[in-house]
């Protein structure tokens, strides 16, 4: 049987606009990759966003990352501060990986 | 010489105007009547490298003089001026704070090539010639006002918290400065003034004739998104909205007055007018989501979408073109 392992896996909900900062800060704290659903739409405390029309201020992307527990805690608290004034939500979940050294 | 009147009817039933207020119609009723986003990218593309091109070719059959470098210098003193005023009127005149005010302000600055486009098709239709510098002149004002706009909001924050917000940051330079559109407009202008007449002949079958129809199918898009932003208004106030139909005016003398004063031809003032007029729903918006995230793009996208882009599209573009004809007339 396939050995699992387990990880955490955080899923942060963000406007397009502020991606970028977010990866950037993914990587800094040193995530070994992340994953990215580039538009994503519902209903929140910003109304409903789903407008990928025009220009990216009504879109919405997910990013998800799996890693050790140690980083994703460091992901946690420095999206804190980055999602001041944007439109975010961020969950965090226990999860099993294969293929350990991937993350 | 038309009246005012007979202009406003001719423009109002010009197909373009017509295809934009059934879009409009369609949004407001939730019909399910879409243009799928990769074809509205790609028809306006194509309305750019058309205009960009022309103006290119225009540029190279009457040739580059001085008067090209001072309206060139006009574009980004109108572009830095505009939102100084634009913020003094909206703290003025209606409650907007701070960030509100100086976001607001840096859309009236910057342009909407969509509107200018819709002038060139008005002008177009009279068989009106304006000079190709005019689409350089375009390019250059989308980026100005967003640095005014950031200004302002960093000189009035740091008065009221002592925080200093970031101006203009590298990522929001290249964004702004290589923003698809401006590279696209520079871009086709300088193959239109290489290429020239031998150029136009081989773009031609292409960019001319069918530009007023895809023109029309673009506004349809335009005013699908009008239509269901419509719906937004109450949440902008109508001090602000009123804003959005008084500061059009204001803009549009302004740019009448300079463009006369530096001896630009009818269509050309036409055009300079509408620039001043027009405000931003694409680059500035982007801008200042990511510089300035306390303003609400809930206030300034549909003030600049829903209220200046229609009233410049269907009462503006004959207002001003009549303004310059009195100009002329002088």
């Amino acid at each position: 049987m396939t050995q699992l392992y387990r990880k955490k896996r955080i899923e942060i909900i963000v406007e397009a606009a502020r991606a970028r900062a977010i990866i950037e800060m993914i990587e800094a704290v040193g995530a070994k990759g992340y994953t990215i659903v580039p538009n994503v739409s519902g209903k929140g405390n910003r109304g409903i966003r789903d407008e990928a029309h025009l220009s990216d201020v009504f879109r919405n992307v997910m990013i998800i990352v799996v890693a050790a527990e140690e980083i994703v805690r460091r992901i946690v608290e420095q999206s804190q501060p980055l999602l001041e004034n944007y439109a975010g939500i961020v969950v965090v979940s226990d999860v099993e990986v294969i293929r350990d050294e991937h993350f | 010489m038309d009246t005012l009147l007979q202009l406003a009817i001719g423009n109002l039933l010009s197909p373009m105007v017509l295809f934009f207020a059934l879009g409009v119609a369609a949004g407001w009723l939730k019909s399910d009547l879409a243009i799928p986003e990769a074809i509205s990218k790609g028809l306006s593309l194509y309305l750019m490298l058309a205009i960009g091109f022309k103006g290119g070719v225009e540029l190279a059959s009457n040739g580059v003089s001085g008067a090209v470098a001072v309206a060139l210098v006009l574009a980004l003193a109108l572009s830095f001026s505009l939102p100084l005023l634009a913020y003094a009127l909206l703290r003025a005149a209606t409650r907007l704070d701070i960030p509100n005010a100086a976001a607001v302000a840096a859309h009236y600055g910057s342009v909407s090539v969509v509107t200018f486009v819709a002038a060139t098709g008005f002008l177009g239709y009279r068989s009106i010639p304006y000079e190709g510098y005019v689409v350089a002149m375009l390019a250059l004002m989308e980026t100005p006002a967003i640095v005014t706009g950031l200004l302002l909001a960093r000189r009035g924050m740091s008065e009221t918290t002592g925080n200093r917000a970031p101006l203009l940051s590298r990522e929001v330079a290249r964004e702004v400065i290589l923003s698809g559109s401006v590279v696209l407009l520079i871009g086709s202008l300088l193959i239109g003034w290489m290429t020239g007449q031998d150029g136009m002949t081989v773009m031609a079958p292409a960019i001319v004739d069918p530009f007023k129809a895809v023109l029309a199918v673009f506004l349809l898009d335009m005013g699908l998104l009008v239509g269901r932003r419509l719906h937004d208004f109450r949440a902008v106030g109508w001090p602000v909205v009123a804003f959005g139909l008084y500061m059009p005016v204001i803009g549009a003398v302004i740019g009448l007055l300079a463009a006369h004063a530096i001896g630009l031809s009818l269509g050309g003032m036409t055009l300079v007018a509408v620039l001043a007029a027009s405000a931003s729903y694409i680059v500035v918006p982007a801008a200042m989501r990511i510089s300035l995230p306390q303003a609400n793009p809930a206030i300034y996208i549909p003030l600049s979408l829903a209220v200046t882009f229609p009233f410049n599209l269907i009462v503006g573009i004959p207002l001003y073109y009549a303004g310059a004809q009195w100009l002329v007339a002088l």
